[in-house]
Formats: C-alpha cells, structure tokens, sequence
C-alpha cells in the first residue's frame, strides 16, 4: 500500500478516536478511490473549491464522511489539527455525515446521512452543468447497499435520458448487501439502465485513475459508472475480520493497535 | 387557478434562461409549445417525485430556479425526507406547485385527499406554504417568492373565491374589514363563505393566503376580543401554534371550521364534502354567533 493511503486511513483512525463515532469499515473500503479522484482525476483544488466550473464530489454514502475530510486536509483545504480538535463537537462544522450550509468556502458539496440522496442530487447538478453549458463533472460515490432504494434507479433512468455523460457513478462495492438481499449482476443492470460500465480493484490506485480518464473520454451520451471491488476494513487485519468495525470508534488502545495495522499492510 | 400558472411557466421558460420546469406528467397541453421548444428545462418526467426533488435540489445547488408541478399529496408526503434533507436542511429554493388542494379530486379517494398538506409542510423550517384564493393572487404570490431561495409550497385549488378577490402579498395578512367583537381568520378560498356571514357583523376579518411565514404581527394587532374563529380548508388546528405565538399571554376564546382529523372514505362532489365537513357559511355562521353570544 502507498504511504499516502496508510497515512489517509491513520488520519480517520485519530479523527474517529477524537470524535469516538464513525464507520471505519466503510472508510477504508472507499479511501482509495476518493484519493484517487481528488489527487489524479477531478478538476479541483483547494483555491478554486468554489470555482462555478470546478468538478464535484458528491458523497451520497454519508457514512464514509471520515474518509472526505482527511482527503481534504491532505490537499489542503483544512488543516488536521483544526478538524481533530473540533469534530463531532457541539459548535462544530465538522459534522460526522457533512453539513453543506457550514462550508462556504467549498469542499463539502452535499449534506449527507440519508441513503438514496446523493445519486439523485448529483444528477441534477450534472443535468443543470448541461443546461449552463459548464464542463463541471460530476463524481457520485454511493454504496452498494444504497442500490436498495429506489431513488438510485430513478435517477439512473433520468440521467440516461438526459444523456448527462459528464456523470459519473462510484459504488463502492464493499459486499454490504451481500448481508442483505442478491442485488444480481450491477453491472449489467446499470447497462441496462443505460450507462457505460466498468468494474476495477478499488484498492488499485493506478487501475482507478485509468479507468476513470478512460471512461470520462468517452462523451457518447451515456452516464459513467465505475464499480469498485472492495473490502471492508481494507488496511487493517482486524478490521476486515471482525464486522463490530462498521460502526464502531477506536479508544486508546485500539488506536495504537490499527495503526500499526496499517502501517503494516 | 390552474391556467394562470401554467400560462406563467411557459412565459417563464421562455424568458428566463435560468429558470426549469418539471411536470410529473399532468398539464402538458396547456405549454405543449414550451416542452418542444426548451426540451433541456421544461420536461415531463412522468410518475416520478421523490427522486425529481433531489435532482431539483442539484440543480438549484448550481443557482438554476426549478419549478415542479404535480398532484398534492404525492409532492408532499411521499417526498417528505427530500423537503428536509435536500432542499431544507442543503438551503436549496425551488417552486412545487400541487393541484388537488385538500379535496379537489373529490371522487378519488384518500390517496388523492390532502387535508394536512399545510400542516406537514410547516413542520419543516424554512419551508414556506402558500394557498391562493384566486388566480390572480396565485400570480402575484408566485412573483413575490419564486425566487427566494426557499422551499415554496403552492397550494393551486379549483374552487376559488369569486367575490372577494383582494391584492395579496407575499407574508402579510389582508384585513378585509375591522370589528370588535371578534376576529375571523379567513384562509385561502374560504374568504367568500366568511364574508357572506360576516360583511355586516362586528368582527374582523384576517384573510390570509400566506400560511408560513405566517403574519404574526398582523393577528396580534388585531384580535381585541381575544374572541378568535379560524376558517381553514385544512386540518383543524393547522394554524393552533402560530394564532398562540401571536396572542402569548393573552385569554383566548377559539373556534374552528375546518375538516375534522380523519381519514375521508366518502366520494362525491367537492361541494358535498365541504357541506358535510360543515365547511359553509351555515357552519360559519353558527360557530361565530355562539362565540359573540358568550360573555
């Protein structure tokens, strides 16, 4: 594993620590691919976070907040001393799901913690980037459990009609429904609903940024989805082993303990 | 009522680059020319609300001003977690206009009635809820507010007022008339039905078509008698917490004609529900005369 993402996860195992909240589980089996969008792929900084024709990130997995945030320290948006010493606190910005209206500077696009919003929400930005003519992108990561609700194919169905290609669709797919109903084959469904599909390693940076500039190339009308492969808990032996990690905060101990586990990795 | 929007969405649409419309599949005739001609932001998006919310919410998060059109209880209670999150909670505006006011579908059954839309919609703050009582008022409250940057709710109904058709702004009560003995408030399309009872009594009148932000200041200057009947074609008790937060400390006597808090499970006409929920000027006339006749 590349030092910057064992130094993203440790980042959330100290913010997780601080605020003693958070899905740890579903952080890391996402870290990778949020990385690599902001590092490699989307046209976006810390200066121009309010650009009007920035690309965005939309995090319709709300519970993976505490892989945003260290993301958006490491590029500099915030600084870590700031976000560990407030988070999850009173008077607080740094909300464990995120708070669009606290962020007018930027960095936070959505207001997270209900599953089903994030997908339709970015979809209209994307539908309204078409109508304003802006080469904003935009970049939707969601869970494979948000498949569940019904405003995920809805969407789908709207924005393969509206032929939003500069969309792209991230499902970070973590096997959480394998807990809970057969979702069957994503990837011919979501080509079925009309969008260009690919399936990638999601804990393979260089497969990810490839394939994102790939598929974002390609401007044929149909919307993008990118479907990660990944585990749970990935960077830490304990963590992918034991599921009482998905919602779960690290003490003292335990702290020391997962971060030798990444640093092991 | 129905006409006036529609008329305006298509000048709208036409002359306001930033402005989008979507139709969930009811009164595509009437702006047929539109949706051909500015297919990007005029859309009929067929049966489909609570994901349409969102995507209205993202695209006024990128400073477009979406207007949706549909049927009452479908805009309101199967999209209550999209008002919340994505337009209340995010701060995103965006125009939801709902025909089938209460029981303007007469004959459809509970699924089609909405008696408490009002009520719902003030439950979530930084929504606003508007109920015209003519067209001419629906123009002109959709002018004051479509742009503000608020969640607006309108309330379009079938059965406007035909005599007492008043200019109307946007958060502020009418007084219609001044009286001392008691004070009537008067909602939306039921200012016809009060006025015919209450034109030569004491009392006054509060006509109000704006129902959040509701009018505090002009309840609170104008109920002397501490005396106080809510006309409302809504749940009974719609409008209880804000009458209270405008008379606090004040003895208050009230009573009310609305629709009692029960599920209707009778068809027929919108004239035969208003009689049998005792919406009339019969009904009015009776409660008003026991609240002037008590000491």
């Amino acid at each position: 594993m590349k030092q910057i993402l064992k130094d993203l996860r440790k980042d959330s195992l100290l913010l997780s620590h601080k605020c003693q909240d958070g899905n740890l589980q579903s952080v890391f089996s996402c870290l990778d691919v949020v990385w690599t969008l902001y590092d490699k792929i989307m046209n976006w900084s810390a200066e121009k976070a309010t650009d009007p024709d920035r690309d965005f990130f939309i995090i319709s997995k709300g519970q993976a907040t505490l892989a945003l945030y260290p993301v958006l320290i490491r590029k500099g948006l915030f600084s870590f001393d700031e976000v560990a010493e407030h988070i999850g606190q009173f008077d607080s910005r740094y909300c464990i799901q995120t708070d669009l209206s606290k962020f007018p500077e930027g960095g936070v696009e959505n207001n997270a913690g209900s599953l089903g919003h994030g997908m339709p929400f970015a979809v209209g930005i994307a539908n309204a980037n078409k109508i304003k003519n802006s080469p904003s992108r935009v970049f939707v990561l969601c869970g494979d459990g948000e498949f569940c609700e019904g405003t995920m194919w809805e969407s789908c169905i709207f924005a393969s009609a509206k032929k939003l290609d500069d969309l792209c669709l991230i499902i970070d797919d973590n096997n959480s429904v394998g807990a809970m109903v057969d979702m069957g084959d994503m990837q011919k469904k979501l080509d079925a609903f009309g969008f260009d599909v690919a399936v990638i390693n999601g804990h393979d940076t260089d497969e990810a940024e490839e394939t994102f500039r790939t598929i974002m190339d390609n401007h044929n009308g149909r919307p993008k989805a990118v479907i990660a492969k990944t585990v749970r808990g990935y960077g830490s032996k304990t963590m992918t082993e034991h599921d009482i990690w998905f919602h779960k905060a690290p003490n003292a101990e335990e702290l020391e303990l997962l971060c030798k586990e990444v640093d092991e990795f | 009522m129905r006409r006036a929007f529609l008329a305006r969405v298509a000048d709208m649409i036409r002359n306001e680059p930033d402005t989008t419309y979507f139709t969930v599949d009811i009164g595509m005739w009437a702006i047929r020319d539109v949706l051909r001609d500015f297919p990007d932001r005029c859309t009929n998006v067929g049966i489909y609300e609570d994901g349409m919310f969102s995507i209205a919410a993202g695209m006024a998060r990128r400073g477009l001003v979406p207007t949706i059109f549909g049927i009452q209880p479908y805009l309101i209670e199967r999209t209550l977690e999209q008002i919340k999150m994505d337009l209340a909670y995010q701060k995103l505006g965006i125009n939801v206009v709902g025909t089938g006011a209460a029981v303007d579908y007469p004959k459809y059954g509970y699924s089609h009635y909405c008696a408490e839309d009002a009520q719902i919609i003030k439950m979530i703050p930084g929504c606003e809820f508007v109920a015209p009582g003519s067209a001419k008022q629906f123009i002109q409250l959709f002018d004051q507010s479509y742009r503000d940057g608020h969640p607006t709710f309108f309330r379009v109904s079938d059965h406007p007022n035909v005599n007492y058709d008043v200019d109307v702004e946007f958060g502020k009560a009418n007084v219609i008339r001044t009286g001392s003995k008691a004070t009537v408030i008067a909602v939306s399309v039921m200012l016809d039905e009060v006025m015919k009872v209450c034109a030569d009594k004491d009392v006054t009148v509060l006509y109000y078509t704006t129902l959040e932000p509701f009018d505090h200041k002009t309840l609170a200057e104008n109920c002397p008698s501490g005396k106080l009947l809510v006309v409302e074609p809504e749940y009974e008790g719609t409008l209880l917490y804000d009458i209270h937060k405008a008379l606090s400390g004040r003895p208050l006597r009230i009573e009310q004609v609305a629709f009692p808090r029960e599920i209707f499970r009778n068809y027929g006409t919108y004239d035969e529900k208003m009689e049998h929920y005792g919406l009339t000027a019969e009904a009015i006339r009776t409660k008003l005369d026991k609240l002037l006749n008590e000491e």
